[in-house]
Protein backbone atom coordinates (compact mmCIF):
# COMPACT_ATOMS: atom_id res chain seq x y z
CA UNK A 1 0.00 0.00 0.00
CA UNK A 2 1.08 3.43 -0.85
CA UNK A 3 0.38 6.61 0.99
CA UNK A 4 -2.18 7.65 -1.32
CA UNK A 5 -4.20 4.60 -0.51
CA UNK A 6 -3.58 5.12 3.07
CA UNK A 7 -4.68 8.46 3.33
CA UNK A 8 -8.22 7.30 1.34
CA UNK A 9 -8.54 4.37 3.84
CA UNK A 10 -7.63 6.86 6.73
CA UNK A 11 -10.79 8.01 8.13
CA UNK A 12 -12.41 4.51 7.50
CA UNK A 13 -9.59 3.65 10.11
CA UNK A 14 -10.50 5.48 12.82
CA UNK A 15 -13.78 5.04 12.26
CA UNK A 16 -13.67 1.58 12.32
CA UNK A 17 -15.24 1.55 8.69
CA UNK A 18 -12.62 -0.62 7.18
CA UNK A 19 -12.50 -4.39 5.96
CA UNK A 20 -10.35 -6.57 7.79
CA UNK A 21 -8.21 -7.37 4.45
CA UNK A 22 -8.04 -3.83 4.44
CA UNK A 23 -6.80 -2.92 7.89
CA UNK A 24 -4.16 -5.16 8.02
CA UNK A 25 -2.89 -3.84 4.61
CA UNK A 26 -3.58 0.05 6.09
CA UNK A 27 -1.71 -1.09 9.43
CA UNK A 28 1.17 -3.10 7.74
CA UNK A 29 2.01 0.31 5.82
CA UNK A 30 1.09 2.55 8.94
CA UNK A 31 4.50 0.34 10.48
CA UNK A 32 6.80 1.41 7.86
CA UNK A 33 5.66 5.15 7.55
CA UNK A 34 5.95 7.58 9.77
CA UNK A 35 3.96 10.59 8.58
CA UNK A 36 0.77 8.09 7.98
CA UNK A 37 1.08 7.05 11.27
CA UNK A 38 1.68 11.29 12.55
CA UNK A 39 -1.48 11.12 10.74
CA UNK A 40 -3.52 8.16 11.90
CA UNK A 41 -2.83 9.20 15.50
CA UNK A 42 -3.57 13.32 15.02
CA UNK A 43 -7.25 12.00 13.02
CA UNK A 44 -7.76 9.82 16.30
CA UNK A 45 -7.18 12.49 18.80
CA UNK A 46 -8.85 14.69 16.77
CA UNK A 47 -12.09 12.42 16.53
CA UNK A 48 -11.73 12.05 20.21
CA UNK A 49 -11.69 15.72 21.25
CA UNK A 50 -14.86 16.28 19.30
CA UNK A 51 -16.58 13.39 21.06
CA UNK A 52 -15.60 14.74 24.43
CA UNK A 53 -15.63 18.26 24.52
CA UNK A 54 -18.78 19.56 22.31
CA UNK A 55 -21.49 20.22 25.34
CA UNK A 56 -24.37 18.51 24.69
CA UNK A 57 -27.52 20.75 25.45
CA UNK A 58 -30.82 19.99 27.20
CA UNK A 59 -33.96 20.38 25.30
CA UNK A 60 -35.84 22.98 27.16
CA UNK A 61 -38.60 21.86 28.72
CA UNK A 62 -41.50 23.94 26.54
CA UNK A 63 -39.96 21.87 23.61
CA UNK A 64 -40.74 18.40 25.38
CA UNK A 65 -43.80 19.20 27.17
CA UNK A 66 -44.64 19.66 22.72
CA UNK A 67 -43.12 17.14 22.14
CA UNK A 68 -45.31 14.54 24.10
CA UNK A 69 -48.34 16.98 23.25
CA UNK A 70 -47.94 15.63 19.74
CA UNK A 71 -48.41 12.14 21.08
CA UNK A 72 -50.95 13.06 23.16
CA UNK A 73 -48.76 11.39 26.30
CA UNK A 74 -49.45 14.85 28.15
CA UNK A 75 -52.68 13.79 29.02
CA UNK A 76 -54.02 12.06 32.38
CA UNK A 77 -56.59 10.30 30.85
CA UNK A 78 -54.26 8.87 27.98
CA UNK A 79 -51.31 8.03 30.61
CA UNK A 80 -53.76 5.65 32.63
CA UNK A 81 -54.69 4.24 29.34
CA UNK A 82 -51.29 3.81 27.77
CA UNK A 83 -49.11 2.50 31.11
CA UNK A 84 -51.85 1.16 33.49
CA UNK A 85 -53.95 -1.07 31.13
CA UNK B 1 -47.68 10.66 38.52
CA UNK B 2 -48.10 13.52 36.37
CA UNK B 3 -44.79 13.85 34.85
CA UNK B 4 -44.37 10.23 33.30
CA UNK B 5 -41.64 11.05 31.12
CA UNK B 6 -38.13 12.38 33.00
CA UNK B 7 -35.75 12.92 30.67
CA UNK B 8 -32.05 12.55 32.09
CA UNK B 9 -29.01 14.02 30.23
CA UNK B 10 -25.70 13.38 30.19
CA UNK B 11 -23.55 14.34 28.62
CA UNK B 12 -23.41 12.86 25.06
CA UNK B 13 -26.23 11.21 25.66
CA UNK B 14 -29.69 10.90 27.45
CA UNK B 15 -32.41 8.26 27.89
CA UNK B 16 -36.14 7.85 28.95
CA UNK B 17 -35.98 7.19 32.69
CA UNK B 18 -37.91 4.48 34.21
CA UNK B 19 -41.51 5.28 34.00
CA UNK B 20 -43.03 5.25 37.43
CA UNK B 21 -44.46 1.83 38.61
CA UNK B 22 -48.43 1.34 38.41
CA UNK B 23 -50.08 2.29 41.52
CA UNK B 24 -53.70 1.04 42.66
CA UNK B 25 -55.93 2.35 40.40
CA UNK B 26 -57.49 -0.81 38.33
CA UNK B 27 -60.94 -0.19 37.65
CA UNK B 28 -60.86 3.41 36.72
CA UNK B 29 -63.24 3.53 33.56
CA UNK B 30 -60.64 5.23 31.63
CA UNK B 31 -61.28 7.05 28.42
CA UNK B 32 -59.59 4.47 26.39
CA UNK B 33 -62.26 3.80 24.14
CA UNK B 34 -61.61 7.62 22.98
CA UNK B 35 -58.44 6.84 21.29
CA UNK B 36 -58.13 3.58 18.64
CA UNK B 37 -55.95 0.65 19.51
CA UNK B 38 -53.51 1.23 16.89
CA UNK B 39 -53.48 4.82 17.80
CA UNK B 40 -52.17 4.59 21.01
CA UNK B 41 -50.01 1.55 20.05
CA UNK B 42 -48.26 3.94 17.69
CA UNK B 43 -48.25 6.72 19.93
CA UNK B 44 -45.98 4.00 22.25
CA UNK B 45 -43.75 2.61 19.36
CA UNK B 46 -43.51 6.47 18.75
CA UNK B 47 -42.30 7.61 22.03
CA UNK B 48 -40.09 4.27 22.08
CA UNK B 49 -38.46 4.94 18.62
CA UNK B 50 -38.54 8.66 18.01
CA UNK B 51 -39.11 10.57 21.28
CA UNK B 52 -36.22 9.23 22.61
CA UNK B 53 -33.92 10.83 20.38
CA UNK B 54 -35.52 14.79 21.12
CA UNK B 55 -32.50 15.48 22.93
CA UNK B 56 -30.43 14.90 19.45
CA UNK B 57 -32.38 15.93 17.48
CA UNK B 58 -31.98 19.25 19.38
CA UNK B 59 -28.35 19.77 19.82
CA UNK B 60 -28.23 19.15 16.05
CA UNK B 61 -30.39 21.68 15.18
CA UNK B 62 -28.83 23.85 17.10
CA UNK B 63 -25.53 23.59 15.60
CA UNK B 64 -27.11 23.97 11.96
CA UNK B 65 -29.15 27.32 12.58
CA UNK B 66 -27.40 28.72 15.62
CA UNK B 67 -30.46 29.95 17.06
CA UNK B 68 -32.44 28.17 19.89
CA UNK B 69 -35.46 29.48 18.45
CA UNK B 70 -35.59 28.27 14.85
CA UNK B 71 -33.77 25.10 16.53
CA UNK B 72 -37.20 24.57 18.58
CA UNK B 73 -38.69 25.01 15.68
CA UNK B 74 -37.16 22.96 13.31
CA UNK B 75 -37.42 20.09 15.88
CA UNK B 76 -41.02 20.27 16.57
CA UNK B 77 -41.65 20.16 12.39
CA UNK B 78 -39.63 17.19 12.16
CA UNK B 79 -41.52 15.45 15.06
CA UNK B 80 -44.57 16.83 13.32
CA UNK B 81 -43.68 15.20 10.18
CA UNK B 82 -42.28 11.84 11.69
CA UNK B 83 -45.18 11.29 13.66
CA UNK B 84 -47.63 11.82 10.69
CA UNK B 85 -45.16 9.30 8.56
CA UNK B 86 -44.41 6.89 10.92
CA UNK B 87 -45.79 4.28 9.11
CA UNK B 88 -43.50 4.73 6.44
CA UNK B 89 -40.65 4.28 8.93
CA UNK B 90 -38.63 0.98 8.13
CA UNK B 91 -38.83 -0.66 10.95
CA UNK B 92 -35.24 -2.61 12.30
CA UNK B 93 -33.72 0.64 11.20
CA UNK B 94 -32.02 3.39 12.51
CA UNK B 95 -35.11 5.74 13.55
CA UNK B 96 -32.48 8.42 14.64
CA UNK B 97 -30.93 8.39 11.26
CA UNK B 98 -34.25 8.72 9.91
CA UNK B 99 -35.47 11.85 12.02
CA UNK B 100 -31.88 13.45 11.24
CA UNK B 101 -32.68 12.96 7.40
CA UNK B 102 -36.36 14.82 7.98
CA UNK B 103 -35.08 17.12 9.95
CA UNK B 104 -32.42 18.05 7.31
CA UNK B 105 -35.06 18.23 4.73
CA UNK B 106 -36.64 20.38 6.75
CA UNK B 107 -33.77 22.93 7.50
CA UNK B 108 -33.05 22.98 3.73
CA UNK B 109 -36.86 23.76 2.90
CA UNK B 110 -36.88 26.64 5.21
CA UNK B 111 -33.91 28.14 4.15
CA UNK B 112 -34.76 27.89 0.27
CA UNK B 113 -38.16 29.54 1.29
CA UNK B 114 -37.13 32.14 2.80
CA UNK B 115 -34.13 32.43 0.40
CA UNK B 116 -31.89 32.71 2.99
CA UNK B 117 -28.25 31.39 2.67
CA UNK B 118 -26.58 30.05 5.31
CA UNK B 119 -24.47 32.47 6.00
CA UNK B 120 -20.61 33.17 7.40
CA UNK B 121 -19.83 31.96 11.03
CA UNK B 122 -19.74 35.80 12.93
CA UNK B 123 -17.66 34.54 15.65
CA UNK B 124 -19.11 36.92 18.27
CA UNK B 125 -22.64 35.63 17.99
CA UNK B 126 -21.61 32.59 18.44
CA UNK B 127 -19.44 33.57 21.75
CA UNK B 128 -22.41 35.22 23.03
CA UNK B 129 -24.95 32.59 21.90
CA UNK B 130 -22.58 30.05 23.74
CA UNK B 131 -22.04 31.62 26.77
CA UNK B 132 -26.27 32.18 27.01
CA UNK B 133 -26.74 29.23 26.44
CA UNK B 134 -24.15 27.30 28.35
CA UNK B 135 -25.25 29.45 31.87
CA UNK B 136 -28.73 28.58 31.15
CA UNK B 137 -28.67 25.06 30.00
CA UNK B 138 -25.67 23.08 30.52
CA UNK B 139 -26.48 19.94 32.50
CA UNK B 140 -25.73 21.05 36.34
CA UNK B 141 -23.49 18.34 36.90
CA UNK B 142 -20.73 19.69 34.36
CA UNK B 143 -21.45 23.27 36.22
CA UNK B 144 -18.33 22.70 38.74
CA UNK B 145 -15.58 21.96 35.89
CA UNK B 146 -13.02 24.62 35.98
CA UNK B 147 -12.28 27.31 33.51
CA UNK B 148 -9.97 26.21 31.61
CA UNK B 149 -12.31 22.96 30.43
CA UNK B 150 -15.39 25.17 29.66
CA UNK B 151 -12.94 27.68 27.75
CA UNK B 152 -11.53 24.38 25.62
CA UNK B 153 -15.53 23.59 25.16
CA UNK B 154 -15.96 26.83 23.71
CA UNK B 155 -12.78 26.56 21.19
CA UNK B 156 -13.60 23.11 20.21
CA UNK B 157 -17.01 24.30 19.55
CA UNK B 158 -15.41 27.27 17.40
CA UNK B 159 -12.98 25.43 15.87
CA UNK B 160 -15.72 22.98 14.50
CA UNK B 161 -17.83 26.13 13.25
CA UNK B 162 -15.17 27.63 11.14
CA UNK B 163 -15.06 24.24 8.96
CA UNK B 164 -16.61 24.62 5.61
CA UNK B 165 -20.47 23.25 5.82
CA UNK B 166 -19.46 20.20 3.94
CA UNK B 167 -17.16 19.33 6.75
CA UNK B 168 -18.69 20.08 9.41
CA UNK B 169 -21.81 18.23 8.87
CA UNK B 170 -19.98 15.13 8.37
CA UNK B 171 -17.95 15.44 11.45
CA UNK B 172 -21.07 16.06 13.63
CA UNK B 173 -23.35 13.08 12.08
CA UNK B 174 -20.01 10.88 12.77
CA UNK B 175 -18.34 12.19 15.50
CA UNK B 176 -21.09 13.27 18.13
CA UNK B 177 -23.69 11.47 16.67
CA UNK B 178 -22.78 8.32 16.09
CA UNK B 179 -23.73 7.72 12.81
CA UNK B 180 -22.77 4.54 10.53
CA UNK B 181 -21.09 6.04 6.87
CA UNK B 182 -23.68 4.37 5.52
CA UNK B 183 -26.41 6.33 7.43
CA UNK B 184 -24.17 10.00 7.20
CA UNK B 185 -24.12 8.69 2.83
CA UNK B 186 -27.83 8.65 2.94
CA UNK B 187 -28.28 12.03 5.17
CA UNK B 188 -26.20 13.93 3.03
CA UNK B 189 -26.95 12.85 -0.64
CA UNK B 190 -23.50 11.60 -1.31
CA UNK B 191 -21.71 8.29 -1.67
CA UNK B 192 -19.70 6.73 0.99
CA UNK B 193 -16.53 7.44 -0.69
CA UNK B 194 -17.35 11.42 -0.19
CA UNK B 195 -18.10 11.17 3.14
CA UNK B 196 -15.09 9.13 3.82
CA UNK B 197 -12.98 11.77 1.86
CA UNK B 198 -14.32 14.71 3.66
CA UNK B 199 -14.22 13.29 6.73
CA UNK B 200 -10.57 12.99 6.58
CA UNK B 201 -10.13 16.51 5.28
CA UNK B 202 -12.64 17.79 7.64
CA UNK B 203 -10.18 16.07 10.32
CA UNK B 204 -7.46 17.64 8.99
CA UNK B 205 -8.65 21.03 8.57
CA UNK B 206 -10.13 21.08 12.35
CA UNK B 207 -6.75 19.78 13.55
CA UNK B 208 -4.95 22.64 12.24
CA UNK B 209 -7.52 25.04 13.38
CA UNK B 210 -7.26 23.34 17.47
CA UNK B 211 -3.52 23.53 16.72
CA UNK B 212 -3.81 27.26 16.40
CA UNK B 213 -5.97 27.62 19.58
CA UNK B 214 -3.75 25.13 21.80
CA UNK B 215 -0.69 27.19 20.57
CA UNK B 216 -2.51 30.61 21.58
CA UNK B 217 -2.98 29.42 24.93
CA UNK B 218 0.71 27.31 25.27
CA UNK B 219 -0.95 23.91 25.52
CA UNK B 220 1.25 21.23 24.55
CA UNK B 221 -1.38 19.41 22.11
CA UNK B 222 0.86 16.06 22.22
CA UNK B 223 -0.27 15.74 26.01
CA UNK B 224 -3.58 16.42 25.56
CA UNK B 225 -5.15 13.07 25.41
ZN1 LIG C 1 2.42 6.62 4.19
Amino acid sequence: MDCKTACVLMSAAVDGEISFTEEQDFLLHLSQCKRCREEFDDAKKTKMIIKERIIRFRAPQALITTIMQLTDFNTRETEETLLYE
Amino acid sequence: MWAIIRIHLEPGRFQIMDKPAPTHQTNIPTKKEALPREERQKQLEFQNEAVVHLHSLYNYALHITMNPDDAEDLVQETYLKAYRFFNSFERGTNCKAWLFKILKNNYINRFRKNSKEPGKVDYDLIKDFYHSIKDTRRDSSEADTDYFYSLLHEEVYQALLSLPEEFREVIQLCDIEGFTYEEIANMVDSPIGTVRSRLYRGRKLLRAQLEGYAKKYGLNTDNDQ
